[in-house]
């Protein structure tokens, strides 16, 4: 996208220039939809969330009086006789970052108002994040019927279920929530809502395809926060 | 009545209060005093800008009350004094930030020779322990604690079993000698706080903290615990006594080791021992006869 | 439903002829000095209410929230009010009232701390203000999502009905002190250790997510929704002091959030994340392994940042009150709102002066007493520009001024024992004693409230077109101020002794018997400060109908909040056309002008003979 041609207004060079800008009148970002400025500064407060639950899981792992489980051993897959360290994890991750990509294109589409095409990627994106979420259930319920539970823990220290249920099932709620709003959008996207500005059915909001990208900025943050969580639970 | 008058008589009544006032700290009764150097400094300072500020309030009240003909003084900024305004308060501050970190440091570096004081905090009460004869406190853990063992002392540790035990809330210590208190508690947050000797520092489960002072005045004071813990919280006292050398190596000598409580358990284990013996003995002698 | 949208017969976009003038011919002629960049943002379509609950319950009129946040906010705040009044009869009058026990000390205690922090300041100042003059100031008709504002509003209403819910359920609400430290507020010993912890738990995660949707709705309308010629540096201080303080609730009500679900998990499935090995009773308890200082530091993370949520804005309103009042413009606008945005950015590294004697690591103290006091220097500031603005002016002595006058006195007291309390060794023999109790209620409790109740004056007719009486103003304020300040300036000397705070009762220690006069005249005070409050009450409801009519800008200030077509301003606040600033919104008194007050909307042809400021 080119940058938003402001009538009367010109984007001045410099830090001067920066600092004048984003002082002006009327709109600090300029062109830059409500809602797509909400949602920033949502993500923006969201991260802060992520950080505390992460910053916790640090100072919590660094002192606990049981040593730390050992996390390709936990969440290693038997596999056709064969341990394979962190393969669901893998697919996980993999299905999980796909389903941006595909996010990606809907926006893409849904300002080119391919309404189709832009439907079927969200549709995909939502099976995606749907995947992802049956796998995360599968992996609780294999943790869970090996003896893990948020208060203890057959592998080490009891933190270790306490943190991995707590942060996973929170980010897990996020992806959910995505999802059914990802479904939800399809819907409006198939049934043309965006194309005719039909009103939300609470916000009472005109319906724009700029939506379609609002809730891709809040999938993507999501696939990043999962990065983190990967590394930190997974890798460390 | 004119509403700066107002004002200002509440200026004077707070100096006034100040000066008069029968509220003032306790006496001292430790090296702290470089603490109560630092609020006396803050005091000065601090109610000096107080006082200016107000007073300056109060004459702009007077002088500048509104007057339908009179137009005020339009003046967006004043850069040069703004800027000198800046630095004298960060001149100020940084005056009253240096002897406070000064201070500080002294009190997290602690002496070499300070005598450590296990200092146990529960709900709600405190007992104590210090080192024997080597000097050195044993270890402890909280799953240790139990009848036998009121301090959770390891029983692997060597340095523990010469540890004396003082199972009262009331302590004694020596004058002019450095004191470690290093804190614990089993259950929740605490503070052991002695107001005459002004440092403080919460007792945290799981983890031991410390801080210490050297009491320079002979007398008995009142610990309070100083970190809501429960409902018991304002009842949570204590006491330290503050003794010469020898009325506190006589006091000392008098007190209880872990290995003494160790070998009273032991004799009383024996006797009950003994008495289950006999009893079998009896009990083996009537079974004899009815065969 | 979409009749119900004004947009397609009201308000169009801006008349093309203001937008077209400026762009040809630049020859000195009148509406060439007044041009102003044409509007960028489509016109808002608004939903009307027709019937009574769209339009006065669930209503998505911003100005109409804030209402709503402003009562439901006070009617907590006098919840506080009376369970302060019940503590301080306990600690005046030991044994006064029969059914006071040390587990009702310690519950009041809590609910009354963390009803007036969070339910009544936080709600008042950004739900309350903020709702009502954001749009208002910075010239919208409402804010950016009407909707999510409503929805806003109504968790805040569930939180606070959840939080007094507590009152009422087996073992009463938490009593673990307003910074619920673990172990002890899940823990056995402490009264409502069960469902009112729970509760509490409960209902501050739903307060942060109603906050939450608030605050968006706040920053977006400042940054994005602002009218043709509202720069950020034409915005009053009052808008600066709310944006600033909503930016640090975002980013400080995580933490909170995230520390209240740690322990909502420690309490219902067992898990450690804040309890290490405990031994109850004689048996250890199944928990092991957690960090109590973690909790610490997660809430004075959220909790620090708090003070400056409930200060700025009061910050921001008092400047804007005591410039109008004095017919002065504010001195160092510039430097007044980078102070809120230091002070703002600041706070965010100087939680742990709450936590010197906590038992961290002591080498923090260095860092931390740094920070706080660096921060001492943008507020001192702040405190001088606000003298500086009486200086030289042209003072009306009214009520909202006296209430200005009142902040001054109080917040610089209790500005200068932060520095006590934020100077590591000084805070040693301080903290945890009664010097903590009387610096934060007079920099945070009577220094925002001076700044509200000078609000409430300055405003009410405003809001109701009516002013508020005078002389009963002048009652409240004289009663409020001399009483609050009588509670709290002596009661510093209790902490010299050292009387620890929390304390039920302490008649038995030796050195306190000397407090026991203090302590009956401090809770007198107090009952007589707690009923002046009903002073206003009974003002408000007595002028509502019958007080002096105000009509249009009754203080001749020059914000746009006084400018609007109707007073009190209808929903969309602005009727057909959205006002276009031209200055900043203190150009009191200028040189040369007819009046001493030349109002934002003035364009510039209007005042070409002053001496104003290019801002």
């Amino acid at each position: 996208m080119s940058d938003p041609k402001i009538e009367g207004f010109e984007l001045k060079p410099g830090f001067k220039g920066m600092a004048k800008d984003t002082g002006s009148d009327q709109t600090m970002f300029k062109g830059v939809h409500w809602g797509k400025a909400m949602m920033w500064i949502f993500l923006l407060s969201d991260t802060f969330i992520f950080s505390c639950f992460l910053i916790s899981y640090m100072k919590g792992r660094g002192s606990t009086l049981i040593d730390w489980p050992n996390p390709s051993e936990v969440f290693g897959l038997h596999v056709g006789g064969v341990d394979v360290p962190l393969l669901l994890i893998a697919i996980m991750t993999f299905v999980l970052i796909t389903s941006s990509g595909t996010m990606a294109l809907a926006v893409k589409y849904g300002y080119e108002k391919n309404r189709k095409m832009c439907g079927w990627l969200i549709l995909a994106t939502a099976i995606g994040g749907l995947t992802f979420v049956g796998m995360q259930a599968f992996e609780w319920s294999k943790l869970i019927s090996e003896g893990v539970r948020p208060w203890e823990n057959p592998f080490g220290a009891p933190q270790f279920g306490s943190f991995f249920f707590m942060i996973t099932g929170f980010h897990g709620t996020h992806v959910t929530f995505g999802v059914i709003f990802l479904f939800i959008y399809a819907y409006k996207t198939f049934k043309g809502h965006y194309d005719e500005g039909k009103r939300g059915w609470f916000t009472t909001m005109k319906g724009d395809y700029v939506e379609i990208e609002i809730l891709g900025l809040y999938w993507h943050f999501v696939d990043l926060v999962w990065v983190f969580i990967f590394a930190f639970f997974y890798l460390w | 009545m004119h509403p700066g008058i107002i004002f200002f008589l509440v200026i004077l009544g707070s100096v006034l209060f100040h000066i008069f006032t029968p509220w003032y700290w306790t006496d001292i009764a430790s090296n702290w005093g470089g603490m109560d150097d630092t609020i006396t400094l803050t005091f000065w300072v601090g109610g000096g800008v107080f006082i200016a500020v107000c007073l300056f309030m109060i004459y702009c009240v007077f002088k500048f009350s509104y007057k339908k003909d009179r137009k005020a003084e339009y003046q967006p900024e004043d850069k040069k004094l703004e800027k000198i305004l800046t630095w004298a308060t960060t001149l100020g501050v940084a005056a009253l930030l240096a002897p406070g970190l000064f201070i500080w440091n002294q009190y997290v570096s602690v002496p070499k020779n300070a005598l450590h004081v296990d200092v146990m905090a529960w709900q709600w009460g405190w007992q104590y322990r210090l080192p024997g004869e080597d000097g050195k406190l044993g270890t402890t853990q909280v799953i240790n604690i139990n009848d036998n063992n009121p301090f959770g002392i390891n029983l692997d540790d060597p340095n523990g079993k010469d540890d004396v035990l003082i199972q009262s809330d009331v302590i004694n210590l020596e004058t002019n000698r450095p004191v470690k208190i290093l804190l614990r508690s089993v259950d929740v947050l605490h503070n052991w706080y002695v107001p005459q000797f002004r440092a403080k520092m919460d007792a945290v489960p799981g983890i031991v903290t410390y801080y210490w002072f050297e009491p320079n005045k002979v007398g008995e004071y009142e610990v309070l615990c100083a970190e809501y813990c429960g409902v018991g919280h304002y009842a949570m006292r204590g006491g330290v006594e503050v003794q010469s050398k020898e009325d506190y190596n006589k006091w000392l000598s008098e007190q209880e080791t872990f290995k003494d409580l160790i070998a009273k358990q032991e004799i009383m284990e024996l006797e009950n021992k003994k008495i289950v013996k006999n009893n079998n003995f009896l009990l083996n002698k009537e079974i004899y006869k009815e065969e | 439903m979409s009749d119900d949208y004004e947009n397609k017969t009201g308000y169009q976009a801006q008349s093309s002829e203001t937008i077209s003038s400026g762009g040809s011919g630049r020859s000195g002629t009148a509406s060439d000095i007044d041009y102003v960049r044409p509007a960028e943002n489509a016109e808002q379509d608004l939903y009307h209410g027709h019937s009574f609950i769209t339009k006065w319950v669930f209503c998505q009129d911003a100005k109409v929230i804030g209402v709503q946040y402003f009562l439901l906010a006070t009617f907590t705040g006098v919840i506080g009010l009376i369970l302060s009044w019940l503590m301080r009869l306990q600690l005046g009058f030991p044994g006064a009232a029969g059914f006071m026990t040390a587990e009702h000390y310690y519950q009041f205690v809590t609910m009354h701390g963390m009803i007036m922090v969070v339910y009544f300041l936080t709600a008042l100042f950004l739900g309350g203000f903020g709702n009502y003059l954001i749009p208002l100031m910075v010239g919208a008709r409402d804010m950016v999502f009407p909707y999510l504002n409503m929805v806003s509003f109504w968790m805040f209403f569930i939180a606070v009905g959840v939080l007094l819910a507590s009152f009422f359920v087996p073992g009463g609400p938490t009593g673990a002190g307003w910074t619920l430290y673990p172990p002890q507020t899940i823990l056995e010993g402490t009264p409502g250790s069960g469902w009112g912890i729970l509760l509490m738990c409960i209902s501050l995660i739903l307060f942060v997510a109603g906050f939450t949707m608030g605050g968006l709705n706040y920053l977006i309308t400042i940054l994005q929704a602002r009218t043709r010629g509202m720069t950020l540096m034409r915005m009053p201080l009052t808008v600066w002091g709310i944006f600033t303080a909503t930016v640090l609730a975002m980013l400080a009500f995580p933490a909170l959030l995230v520390g209240a679900l740690m322990m909502t998990l420690d309490k219902v499935l067992a898990t450690s994340f804040f309890m290490p090995t405990i031994l109850k009773a004689g048996e250890v308890l199944e928990y092991g392994g957690g960090s109590p200082i973690l909790f610490q530091h997660l809430f004075w993370f959220f909790g620090h940042p708090e003070v400056y949520i409930v200060a700025l804005p009061a910050f921001g309103i008092v400047s804007d009150l005591i410039s109008v009042h004095s017919r002065k413009n504010i001195f160092g606008y510039r430097m007044m709102v980078w102070a809120i945005v230091v002070i703002g950015a600041l706070s965010f590294f100087v939680w742990a002066h709450h936590m010197y004697v906590s038992g961290m690591n002591p080498w923090f103290g260095f860092f931390f007493a740094t920070t706080t006091l660096i921060i001492a220097i943008p507020t001192a500031m702040k405190v001088y520009n606000w003298i500086l603005t009486l200086w030289r002016g042209n003072i009306r002595l009214n009520v909202v001024m006296l209430w200005c006058l009142g902040f001054i006195v109080t917040f610089v007291n209790g500005g200068i024992t932060g520095i006590f309390l934020g100077n590591v060794t000084v805070d040693v023999p301080l903290s945890d004693t009664y010097f903590v109790v009387a610096h934060f209620h007079m920099v945070m409790g009577i220094a925002p409230l001076m700044v509200i109740m000078g609000a409430v004056y300055h405003w009410f007719p405003l809001v109701s077109g009516r002013f508020l009486n005078e002389t009963l103003g002048k009652w409240h304020f004289w009663i409020t101020f001399l009483g609050a300040y009588s509670i709290y300036f002596p009661m510093h000397y209790l902490g010299f002794i050292g009387v620890p705070r929390r304390y039920f009762e302490m008649y038995d220690s030796p050195y306190v018997t000397s407090a026991v006069g203090m302590n009956e005249f401090i809770s007198m005070a107090a009952f007589i400060v707690g009923a002046a409050q009903f002073i206003l009450i009974y003002n408000i409801i007595k002028t509502l109908k019958t007080g002096k009519p105000a009509g249009h800008n009754p203080w001749q200030a020059n914000s746009l909040e006084w400018l609007t077509p109707s007073v009190p301003p209808e929903h969309g606040n602005w009727g057909e056309k959205l006002p276009v600033v031209h200055r900043w919104p203190y150009d009191f008194s200028v040189p040369g002008a007819k009046e001493d007050f030349i109002t934002q909307t003035t364009p510039p042809s209007e005042v070409i003979e002053t001496e104003v400021e290019k801002t």
